[in-house]
């Protein structure tokens, strides 16, 4: 009789030897096969086998290897079908509107814009997020005049609920898009006179209007002084952040829409080349938001409605649509980066690079990622190869 | 009536033939309603909320160099990992096998990562749609790779706090086995007091797990109390028919040339089986004498007795041994989970803890059988194989914990662990309310030496479990 213990006795050991050697071998099997993704666990250089590799962006960085789908918004381009803008042609694209000239010689100025809040659009690589509009982009298109012109912006409601158009600048109180509700497939003229100079954000003023603001309806107005500023490169910057799980923090920080986008898209610039930057800061949820610029100063010009700049600096803090001109030019070619120094914000996305070329010695190199260092230790020289530009890639 | 006879026949034909076709016509509609409610028609009449995604973070571990995030899709749509982040900063990454995954589906997210060991992280797994889910670790620690030395230091934790223990304790066994029918009860009982509180603790940790690490669509409680409750029916039906078919053979064995047919020994065994556990066994016999009257049938019930009175405290023991067994598989789980976590750093206090805690389980498996008479030289090759099915899971426990940690097996082993030891002490109680009728002394179940003893007992536990 008591072999019946022992047998129970025996099963149970059977029972867990076999669990035991299930998992050993499972653990073995698991080991082998994986063997190649598993040593890259540990591995810091990049491997030869067709495997894509992660990480790397930063000298010293640890890299991995997988066979699986890499996620990395700073290195992958947004599908330029579903993207919520095209940073590479907002940088550059100033609207200056259909041009007509009244009777008194004034110039009028005649622009459209479409609000939308039904878009859905990718905001990050994979991430697509309910954006609202002005012309199907966020940022909206930026709207330019000279001091003095007439400005005719046609505003046509396409949305689901009430939107409007706020400028900020002088104009009468009608014009101010505070307290005439455009309904939906409602349309208004907004029509003032440009002034004074400077750069200013336009935004919907309807409520809740954080909700308004932070889904994406806003953009940049410029007016230029009736006295041209000096000819430069010019381009225009704003910072804004996504808040694609509605919790009133931002998941994504950014300048001109995409988070990355100039970090494998540097911006060509020109060595010795005046570069004049028009930056608004439309962040929502964040008290502040700046813009540090590597190696070198720029003349900051608040609000741009001087000509003489307030400072010689490197860094430029901004308040909830706060905004200002920056001017600069770099003395030597290379990459350099620019972003928040609020590093959460950089590390979610805030920050690009521009890269200087220097005419005389340029050479055009094919990798779009640019990973090789900044200095070249072998010939003791900066390295010049530029990244190709991409333009034509969203 | 002829008609209506031809419907009676025709009505006798479909109870006899239909059944089958009937069975299947709930079925069919069933399976009709469904199709309904899954075509584009149904759904447009049912969907009225917008289904949410749900990423779950099961396990995150710390390799060199890189963080991996194991996540199980927990919503009710196929959802699309689309960004990684380390303390809410966006971060390189990898989803392995894809970054597509299916209802249920899970994927290991990999994070090139130069974290720092005992820092606290959060690590975030952001959905095509924009939502973040995102789990926090204490203290990053290196997690154990399972190569020989790994294993070896699992295994000699595993003895350590497993096999060594339960060795001592049974080394009480001839001290037992002198004690007086009072104090005999007293450490039956004490024995009782320990597992329940084992039996309690391991639904505890199940319940915490369940709400740390396991999603809610697993519905943990109710698996736990599921696999507990059944555990605990098919253990106990096993440990009764195990003893019933150890008496049955010893018996037979015993008499195969005294009687003629073993069936009517077979009636015999069958027909008190029910009442053997429960009541008295003078009533049995008494009950049974009367069933017949024959000298050569009273033999053999004299003798099913006396094995009865042999085999019963071997089967709870044993019984109590895979309990405890059970248990410790779990607990080994939780050192080797807790290591690979990052969330314990082991230390000697520790195992001490575990020793003390471990060392009364040894008590338990010796207490019940230390009155039997056996050779001693067999009790003791007993006493080391129940001692060794006890401790040893411990180390198969640390293994996969350590190595293959899933919060839905520890919350599987952990139950089933709960729902044998809820059965040994059931069994055991039985036992004691059985040696407390036979004793001279008292005639209650519930006698100051019982009280002490299961108060003592939940003690102990408490008390030794405060190291751990």
């Amino acid at each position: 009789m008591p072999r019946h213990l022992l047998l129970i006795g025996l099963l149970t050991f059977i029972g867990t030897s076999i669990i035991v050697i299930g998992v050993i071998s499972g653990v073995y099997k698991d080991f082998i096969l994986n063997s190649s993704s598993d040593n890259s666990n540990t591995v810091i250089s990049r491997s030869n086998n067709s495997d894509s590799s992660i990480g790397g962006h930063t000298p010293g960085y640890p890299i991995g290897d997988t066979s699986g789908t890499v996620i990395d918004p700073i290195e992958q381009v947004v599908d330029s079908q579903d993207s919520v803008v095209d940073p590479e042609k907002y940088l550059h694209e100033f609207n200056y509107g259909r041009v007509s000239t009244l009777p008194n010689g004034t110039t009028l100025r005649e622009f459209t814009l479409v609000a939308s809040d039904q878009l859905v659009k990718e905001v990050s690589p994979g991430v697509s997020y309910n954006v609202w509009t002005f012309n199907g982009t966020v940022p909206g298109p930026t709207i330019r005049a000279t001091e003095g012109d007439i400005v005719r912006i046609n505003f046509v409601n396409n949305g689901s609920m009430p939107h409007s158009l706020h400028t900020h600048g002088i104009h009468p109180a009608e014009m101010d898009g505070v307290f005439e509700m455009i309904s939906p497939r409602g349309k208004f003229t907004y029509e003032f006179v440009a002034e004074p100079f400077g750069v200013f954000p336009y935004h919907c003023h309807m409520t809740p209007l954080e909700e308004h603001i932070a889904h994406g309806l806003y953009g940049v107005y410029i007016v230029d002084p009736k006295t041209p500023r000096p000819p430069a490169d010019e381009m225009v910057m704003v910072m804004n952040g996504y808040d694609t799980d509605f919790d009133t923090e931002n998941n994504f920080y950014t300048v001109n829409g995409i988070p990355y986008y100039y970090m494998h898209h540097p911006i060509q610039i020109e060595k010795d080349k005046p570069v004049r930057i028009y930056l608004v800061n439309m962040l929502e949820f964040d008290p502040l938001n700046n813009l540090h610029l590597h190696a070198n100063m720029f003349n900051y010009y608040p609000s741009g409605t001087n000509l003489q700049p307030d400072e010689l600096t490197d860094i430029v803090s901004l308040n909830q649509a706060e905004r200002g001109i920056m001017e600069f030019e770099y003395k030597y070619p290379g990459k350099y980066m620019f972003h928040a120094h609020k590093t959460e914000f950089a590390e979610k996305g805030w920050m690009g690079t521009f890269f200087v070329n220097d005419k005389s010695t340029t050479t055009q190199n094919s990798s779009r990622i640019d990973n090789s260092p900044f200095y070249d230790t072998l010939n003791n020289s900066f390295v010049t190869r530029a990244p190709e530009t991409d333009g034509g890639r969203l | 009536m002829l008609s209506g006879d031809k419907n009676a026949k025709a009505g006798k034909h479909i109870t006899q033939k239909a059944p089958m076709i009937l069975a299947f016509i709930p079925i069919v509609v069933l399976a009709a309603m469904i199709i309904f409610l899954l075509s584009p028609y149904g759904q447009s009449l049912i969907n009225t909320g917008i289904p949410l995604p749900q990423v779950t973070i099961e396990k995150v571990e710390f390799h060199e160099n890189q963080i991996l995030a194991f996540i199980r899709n927990t919503g009710p749509l196929e959802v699309v990992v689309s960004q990684a982040d380390v303390n809410d900063r966006i971060q390189s990454a990898a989803v392995e096998p894809s970054s597509e995954i299916p209802r249920l589906g899970e994927a290991k997210v990999m994070i090139p990562f130069p974290w720092i060991p005992g820092t606290p992280y959060e690590i975030g797994i952001t959905t095509s749609d924009g939502t973040r889910f995102s789990k926090s670790v204490e203290a990053a620690a290196l997690a154990p790779s399972p190569d020989a030395n790994q294993a070896l230091l699992f295994t000699s934790l595993g003895v350590y706090v497993g096999v060594i223990p339960v060795m001592i304790g049974l080394m009480w066994y001839p001290y037992i086995r002198r004690i007086s029918i009072g104090k005999y009860s007293f450490f039956l009982s004490l024995t009782a007091g320990l597992l329940v509180f084992l039996g309690i603790d391991a639904l505890l940790e199940v319940n915490e797990i369940v709400n740390q690490n396991l999603a809610a669509v697993f519905n943990g409680q109710a698996l736990s109390v599921l696999v507990t409750i059944s555990s605990f029916v098919v253990l106990l039906y096993t440990s009764e028919r195990l003893t019933q078919r150890a008496i049955e053979r010893a018996v037979l064995n015993q008499n195969s040339h005294s009687l003629t047919s073993s069936s009517s020994v077979k009636e015999l065994v069958k027909k008190p089986e029910k009442t053997f556990t429960q009541k008295q066994e003078g009533e049995i016999y008494s009950k049974s004498a009367k069933v017949s009257s024959s000298s050569s049938t009273q033999e053999v019930q004299i003798q099913m007795q006396r094995y009865q009175q042999l085999l019963k405290p071997l089967t709870i023991s044993m019984m109590i041994a895979i309990g405890i067994g059970l248990h410790n598989f779990g607990e080994g789980l939780a050192i080797g989970a807790a290591m690979l976590l990052g969330e314990v750093a082991l230390s000697t206090f520790l195992i001490v803890g575990f020793t003390l805690h471990n060392t009364t389980e040894g008590l338990a498996i010796v207490a019940p059988i230390a009155k039997i008479e056996r050779s001693r030289r067999m009790m003791i090759r007993r006493l080391v194989m129940m001692g060794l099915i006890a401790g040893v899971p411990t180390i198969a426990g640390t293994w996969i914990g350590g190595f293959l940690y899933s919060p839905i097996a520890a919350v599987i082993f952990l139950s089933v662990g709960a729902g044998a030891i809820f059965q040994v002490v059931y069994s055991l109680i039985s036992w004691i309310s059985h040696h407390q009728k036979s004793g001279p002394s008292s005639s209650t179940f519930l006698s100051g030496h019982v009280i002490a003893g299961f108060i003592t007992g939940l003690l102990i536990m408490y008390l030794t479990g405060l190291f751990v």
